[in-house]
């Protein structure tokens, strides 16, 4: 496909305070055995892109172990293949990316240098299932400078303050772009995903450049929503926006219904890759029970496990009880514990005889390395 | 430029049909027969080459490779796609002189020797693709060094009664060998060969054109180059290996070995000796609410409503509600429908079972393990398809 990708690793981490503490956004581990980034990553893969910019501004360090080379998306390749670029201080630009233009603007060598005719630009926080030639198709229909892909849900004032909301004329057309607004209702929200062509894409940078915009949501989207074309792309089926430890949870837990678990890895996009780990398969010893639950490879059950997200070689022990809990990788629950509505992550130790209990609108979270 | 050469090659025979296995080879080769949930049988000793620093392997293939080769692929699930080394299939391959299948297994080398002798190795080591075990090769290596031998066979200590399906050695105290039969009817000793040997180089070619001029040899490594290397009095030592071991080449074996890795004394796949495998994207596996699992082991991309117990479930397996699965091997990507019964079984990938079936007798002393062969389709009416 004569697409390029840009995936923006961690542009909001700030709403993520505990999962994305040492790790960006995008390497935050989800559904049993994956890292926000596989999302956007796959779909691209899957749509035929295969040359993607990685843009990743701060603790980077778990996520380029987990993207490596990129061979595990197909995306080690001698053309094009997978880049990932930090930030990098020369002549006036000097620290952290401060948004999407910013970053843009730094990497524009890059984008100049790139043969493919469109960009898709993706943030990390967004679990969707979606073809890009779809998209791309329809941007050419509409002859649109500015492609957004949005889906039309009820929000409700706690979640919107992390979205943006588009507005559009009869045509499709966006007339009135909100960004992080304070509402509740049935709005079109975007997917922080957008297609553009790339000389159009050259040219914003250039303009922003001129007037020194740093920030793609506020001085583009909404600032220019008259004289841009900006359309947008409608996309319906499973979404999730992953900002804030709650979501996390509940977007988790909806794992657990055979229907989503379909719509997300068995759609006819294609699979959502990551990185392989050579774990053994499962072992659930003679006592173990188990319900309701999502269990990756190389676990070692013994105890009782429901309406729970087990990570990749998470070890539970003999009578230890995990309900409506999610334990990240290398978790280890042991003899007789007893946790309810918890989210460890990785590496976490439970040990002995301990009982831990969150609710359901308020899940305990542990700490990555932690011993309870 | 000349690369610099490797001290080791190894060369792995999957070749054999492995006719005893039934209805689970008569589309694929032995070695890439599907084992341990995740696993095929050649994954072991692929891995046991990359865990032991060996990564120059030739793959000896002549029966149904198409699984085979396209699930070796460039080797990179090993971490064989190397610059120089790494994995290479090699096929029987048609010459100006003559051409021929391969004939035996030394046969095999011996049409290959050009491909040995392009990284002129001081040794060369030959393994079978058909056994389930973790090995250390370096260390069997390392012994055969030691001891200046000209060939080194590993052995394991077999039950007298087995003794007879094996290649039975007798050594000194020294562990030289003094002796080689291979499938004895009266065994002298209880160590069997595990088919796996060090040589020299320069000692095996030597024997292996020997061989090839003499009228009325099978070829065979246990039957004409090992007895004949012993007659003209090389140096061959025994190693003895003590792990777990098994020959997979029979139905109830392949079915025992898979057992093996239930319950607590048992042959354990998750530890630092890792076994790489090639294996296709599948998310975590999902249990029901009302599903039961008991002593089993189950892959990622398994979906489970029924009742597993004493089984191996394999990547993709899906078990319908109310079915109940005992002491079975479920191969990747079979369907089970709810309500179906199926007891001391192997079912090949692929299968569909249709609902309300009865598969196979409960396991007991007078009753045979069930085979389903690939891609099956077993309706209501009870037939296969």
């Amino acid at each position: 496909m004569n697409a390029l990708g840009i995936i923006f690793s961690d542009m909001r981490d700030w709403s993520m305070t505990e999962l994305a503490s040492h790790r960006s956004v995008a390497a935050i581990p989800f559904g049993g055995r994956y890292r926000l980034i596989d999302f956007p990553l796959s779909n691209m893969v899957n749509s035929g892109i295969n040359k993607v910019y990685l843009i990743t501004s701060s603790n980077y360090r778990s996520l380029m172990e987990h993207v490596g080379s990129g061979k595990d998306w197909d995306l080690s390749r001698k053309n094009g293949g997978i880049l990932t670029i930090p930030p990098y201080s020369a002549g006036e630009n000097h620290g952290l990316y401060q948004g999407r233009l910013d970053a843009l603007k730094r990497v524009l060598d890059y984008i100049k240098s790139s043969k493919e005719s469109y960009v898709v630009l993706s943030d990390s926080d967004m679990i969707y299932d979606i073809n890009y030639n779809k998209v791309i198709k329809y941007h050419e229909e509409k002859n649109s400078d500015i492609t957004a892909v949005y889906i039309k849900t009820d929000i409700n004032k706690s979640d919107s303050i992390h979205k943006i909301l588009y507005e559009f004329d009869e045509d499709g057309r966006a007339d009135d772009i909100l960004v992080y607004p304070v509402t509740n209702g049935n709005y079109n929200i975007g997917l922080n995903t957008w297609v553009m062509n790339k000389e159009f894409l050259e040219s914003l940078i250039y303009d922003a450049i001129a007037r020194n915009y740093k920030d793609f949501s506020f001085d583009v989207l909404s600032a220019r929503v008259h004289s841009l074309r900006i359309y947008g792309y409608e996309y319906s089926g499973f979404f999730a926006h992953i900002d804030s430890l709650q979501s996390y949870y509940e977007n988790s837990m909806k794992l657990l219904n055979m229907d989503t678990l379909k719509s997300i890895f068995y759609s006819n996009t294609g699979p959502i890759y990551t990185k392989t780990k050579d774990s053994a398969p499962t072992k659930y010893c003679k006592d173990a029970i188990i319900k309701n639950s999502l269990i990756a490879n190389g676990c070692i059950i013994e105890g009782t496990v429901e309406n729970s997200i087990l990570f990749r070689d998470v070890k539970v022990g003999k009578n230890a009880v995990v309900k409506n809990s999610i334990i990240m990788q290398h978790g280890r629950i042991s003899d007789n514990a007893n946790i309810n509505s918890i989210i460890t992550d990785t590496y976490a130790f439970v040990n002995k005889d301990r009982v831990l209990l969150g609710y359901s609108n308020c899940p305990f979270f542990i700490k990555k390395n932690s011993v309870v | 430029m000349k690369l610099a050469k490797k001290e080791c090659v190894v060369m792995l025979l999957a070749g054999g049909q492995g006719s005893r296995l039934g209805a689970l080879t008569t589309k694929i080769a032995k070695p890439s027969v599907p084992f341990g949930g995740k696993y095929r049988i050649i994954d072991f000793a692929l891995s046991n080459c990359v865990n032991s620093g060996l990564d120059t392997i030739g793959v000896l293939t002549q029966y149904q490779p198409l699984t085979l080769n396209s699930y070796i692929g460039d080797g990179k699930s090993w971490d064989l796609d190397r610059m120089y080394g790494g994995i290479q299939i090699l096929p029987p391959y048609q010459r100006v002189a003559d051409s021929e299948w391969y004939l035996g297994t030394a046969n095999s080398i011996y049409q290959n020797i050009n491909f040995i002798d392009q990284y002129a190795p001081e040794y060369v080591l030959i393994l079978s693709g058909d056994h389930i075990y973790k090995m250390n090769y370096s260390i069997m290596i390392d012994f055969h060094k030691e001891i200046d031998a000209d060939c080194t066979i590993s052995v394991i200590d077999v039950p007298i009664k087995e003794a007879s399906r094996f290649g039975i050695l007798s050594s000194d105290d020294s562990g030289k060998i003094i002796d080689f039969e291979e499938k004895p009817k009266k065994p002298k000793s209880t160590q069997a060969s595990m088919g796996i040997y060090v040589f020299k180089w320069s000692k095996l070619k030597k024997y292996l054109e020997i061989d090839d001029k003499t009228p009325g040899s099978s070829s065979d490594f246990g039957k004409d180059v090992i007895p004949l290397m012993l007659r003209a009095n090389e140096k061959m030592y025994a190693y003895k290996f003590n792990g777990y071991w098994k020959d997979v080449g029979t139905i109830d074996s392949l079915w025992q070995a898979n057992m093996d890795l239930l319950g607590e004394n048992s042959f354990e796949l998750s530890d630092d000796w890792i076994i790489y495998s090639r294996h296709a994207e599948k998310p975590p596996h999902y249990v029901g609410k009302d599903a039961v699992i008991n002593n089993s082991i189950v892959s990622e991309g398994a979906v489970i409503l029924g009742a597993v117990e004493n089984s191996i479930i394999f990547s993709g397996v899906i078990i319908g509600e109310n079915a109940v699965v005992r002491d079975s091997v479920i191969m990747a990507d079979v369907e089970i429908n709810k309500n179906c019964v199926i007891n001391y079984s192997i079912i090949d990938e692929m299968v569909k079972i249709g609902a309300n079936l009865k598969i196979g007798r409960p396991m007991g002393e007078d009753s045979e393990i069930t085979v389903i062969p690939r891609e099956s389709v077993i309706n209501n009416m009870g037939g296969i398809i």
